[in-house]
């Protein structure tokens, strides 16, 4: 038995009992059951994904494609944010500062990432067969090709982040890949759907070899990354872990009081003390200076203008969330049309962009100390802060819907909707932004499907429910799409204002959110 | 006594079925300087909750300003709490978050620069008020309470993670502060900074 095993069955010793049969037993019996419950639906999923890519023209090739390397590029970004070779709170008190091999320390935490990757990759294989059965076929050296690549890249990417942790030349390398995923993933879409298509065209009648090649490249480079991470953990330095480990503690801490909004404070927080700022006064008009401003304006605007500034500090965010406009049309162009999902990820967008630029409002609903230092009238404040996310969800719904209808997916003047929807999803961000923590004490409500908590469900419904229903108009139209949807331009105007004009007269004037 | 600005009779607490707070009489006019004291649980930041309208009491009867004291913008125009350290506004260095105070407040009592300065804070302008250490952050809490213009300020505990010479400085502003108009209550547990700020002590007998 080596050191940190002898330390590990010491804590046990004094805590929870060793691994017992019965243990074991409803471990697997556990697994067991999940693997029967999710069969069917992957099954299905799996056969849906495959079944409608049987005939694929290159545009849908090209978004595809895309896709997956979009989401393997979050998927470098979540490693990287992570971590991604974290411990316990615990352990990175106690087992970390010891004279303990380091890697040693670390093995368990090695065996997670391992198994994260292969979950991981096991998801992008499936992407990837998704996309390749249209035009390479179903045949089992397709699959064979989708699994490997899949994998290799999760697994190796994986690896890369964990060398990159204790290595600022290997973290710029993975930042440039992340970087370069989504210029490529931008690049196979536009191409897709214009210049590249015979590119593309050509890509579908490589040989098979030259697909086996790659996949043997790729578990080869895997396999090297895989060393050289193992190398790298018995050298990775203790700040770098006790870092990630005290986020991965805000984390357990936030998944404990299952309140999902403590995880984006912690990455804020963590994100401001790491930058040094520089200071600037606030703007003449704001200020008290202003000739032509009324107190009762000028105030509640000062207090909404940190959420300008904060914004206008992050300007790779705000081109990174105006360039996810193109989102929609590109799940439009891999599904051959507008579908429910696209419409999802429209509105999902929409409220996205208007989100972000609530932390004022978020800030004051959790902890309303400084809104009483303040001392400024609730609902003027909430007025004043409704301008910035209606503006960012008015600019990234134009956008999209610009795009949609640039690339064919839509037909008219639809873009008009972006900004007649903006003020009911600022409605809907702001409510989201002072809800508050999720209600555990509310009743679990046992349905067909399963037990349904009911805390849960009304705290991640609260805000898109104002959203949903002041942009009912906009989403209707998608739904039938008339040829001339003047009538429900007309209609989403009116209810778009009357949802923002409702929500700012409801809401209670104390400072106490509510 | 001039016109009183606190008016607290009988006020009785209960807190989990425990009494906090029994039978409790204070009354403060303008410009008056008092420390609450007394060991730890007692009930010092409770009875600072009451004035402040956030804790409400089981019985008795309290006024704040002429009227019973409510969590609302009307109250907190004149009345400010300096607590708990508030969160602060991501994205804001230290001197935005006093720049924020005076943009809203147009009658400031201090200007910026002189609140950076008074406070010890100039080197620490352009810091996000996450990275300063405790003491600091104490200051910064207590330079935007004083840099905004109020009738009545509530601390509680406002010497906790401040040095020896800086608390002397404070008790010197609260003095100043008295002076010009303003009143103090203050939950303390540093007698020598009572004494330095010249406060009224109100010493707190447990209540249950």
């Amino acid at each position: 038995m080596n050191d940190v095993r002898t330390a590990r069955a010491f804590i046990r010793s004094r805590g929870r009992g060793p691994t017992s049969w019965s243990d074991r037993y409803v471990s697997l019996f556990t697994l067991t059951v999940a693997a029967a419950v999710l069969a069917d639906p992957l099954t299905t999923a799996f056969a849906a994904l495959t079944a409608t890519s049987r005939q694929v023209d290159p545009s849908r090739l090209g978004a595809g494609i895309a896709l997956v390397a979009l989401a393997y590029a979050g998927f470098l970004s979540l490693a990287r944010r992570v971590g991604p070779v974290v411990l316990p709170a615990t352990d990175a008190a106690w087992l970390l500062l010891s004279p303990l091999p380091r890697r040693n320390v670390l093995r368990r935490t090695s065996a997670i990432l391992l198994a994260a990757s292969l979950a991981s990759g096991a998801g992008l294989s499936l992407a990837l067969f998704a996309v390749l059965a249209g035009s390479a076929g179903h045949d089992t050296l397709v699959l064979a090709v989708a699994v490997l690549v899949g994998l290799s890249a999760a697994v190796g990417g994986m690896a890369a982040a964990v060398v990159a942790q204790s290595s600022p030349t290997w973290e710029s390398w993975l930042r440039g890949a992340v970087v370069s995923l989504v210029v490529a993933a931008v690049l196979t879409a536009v191409a897709g759907s214009g210049p590249g298509r015979q590119v593309l065209a050509a890509v579908t009648g490589a040989p098979r070899s030259l697909g086996a090649a790659l996949a043997g490249l790729s578990a080869a480079a895997a396999l090297l990354l895989v060393r050289q991470a193992w190398r790298a953990l018995g050298r990775i330095h203790v700040s770098s872990l006790l870092a990630t480990s005290t986020r991965a503690g805000h984390l357990a801490a936030a998944a404990v009081v299952m309140d999902p909004g403590a995880l984006t404070w912690a990455a804020e927080d963590n994100h401001w003390r790491a930058r040094v700022l520089r200071s600037r006064p606030w703007p003449a008009l704001l200020s008290r200076g202003a000739p032509w401003s009324r107190h009762a304006v000028s105030a509640p605007m000062a207090l909404a203008w940190h959420d300008w500034r904060r914004l206008a500090r992050r300007p790779g965010r705000l081109t990174a969330l105006l360039g996810t406009a193109a989102l929609p049309a590109l799940a439009a162009q891999a599904q051959g049309g507008l579908s429910a999902v696209a419409v999802t990820v429209l509105i999902a967008g929409a409220l996205t962009a208007a989100a972000v630029c609530t932390a004022g409002a978020r800030r004051d609903g959790e902890d309303p100390g400084l809104a009483r230092l303040f001392g400024v009238n609730v609902r003027a404040v909430l007025a004043a802060r409704a301008l910035l996310p209606f503006l960012m969800s008015a600019a990234w719904l134009t956008l999209a819907l610009g795009v949609l209808t640039v690339t064919g997916a839509l037909t008219g003047p639809w873009w008009l909707l972006g900004p007649l929807a903006a003020p009911a999803l600022a409605a809907g961000a702001l409510r989201m932004a002072r809800r508050r923590p999720i209600d555990h004490s509310m009743p679990v409500i046992d349905t067909p499907s399963g037990a349904v908590p009911t805390g849960w469900v009304v705290w991640a419904l609260t805000g898109v429910d104002v959203a949903a229903i002041g942009c009912a108009p906009m989403l209707y139209a998608l739904a039938v799409r008339p040829p001339d949807p003047g009538a429900f331009v007309a209609a989403q105007a009116v209810c778009g204002i009357a949802v923002l004009a409702a929500f700012l007269l409801g809401a209670k004037t104390g400072v106490r959110r509510g | 006594m001039t016109e009183p600005i606190i008016v607290v009779r009988d006020v009785h607490v209960e807190l989990g079925g425990t009494a906090v707070l029994r039978d409790v009489d204070l009354t403060v006019a303008r410009g008056d300087i008092v420390a609450v004291l007394g060991v730890n649980g007692v009930g010092k930041s409770t009875l600072l909750r009451c004035i402040a309208g956030l804790q409400p009491p089981a019985s008795g009867e309290l006024g704040v300003l002429d009227r019973p004291p409510s969590d609302d913008s009307g109250f907190w125009r004149d009345v400010v709490l300096v607590g708990d350290e508030p969160a602060w506004y991501p994205g804001l260095t230290v001197q935005e978050h006093l720049e924020l105070m005076h943009a809203v407040h147009r009658s400031s009592r201090l200007d910026v620069e002189v609140a950076l300065d008074l406070f010890d804070l100039e080197k620490r302008r352009d810091m996000a008020p996450a990275t300063l250490s405790t003491g600091q952050r104490q200051r910064l809490s207590l330079a935007m309470a004083l840099l905004r213009p109020s009738l009545l300020l509530l601390l509680d505990e406002p010497e906790r993670g401040l040095d020896s010479a800086f608390r002397s400085r404070l008790a010197a502003i609260l003095t100043e502060y008295a002076a010009a108009g303003g009143t103090v209550v203050m939950a303390t547990h540093d007698l020598e900074f009572a004494r330095h700020a010249r406060a009224r002590e109100l010493t707190l007998e447990a209540a249950a």
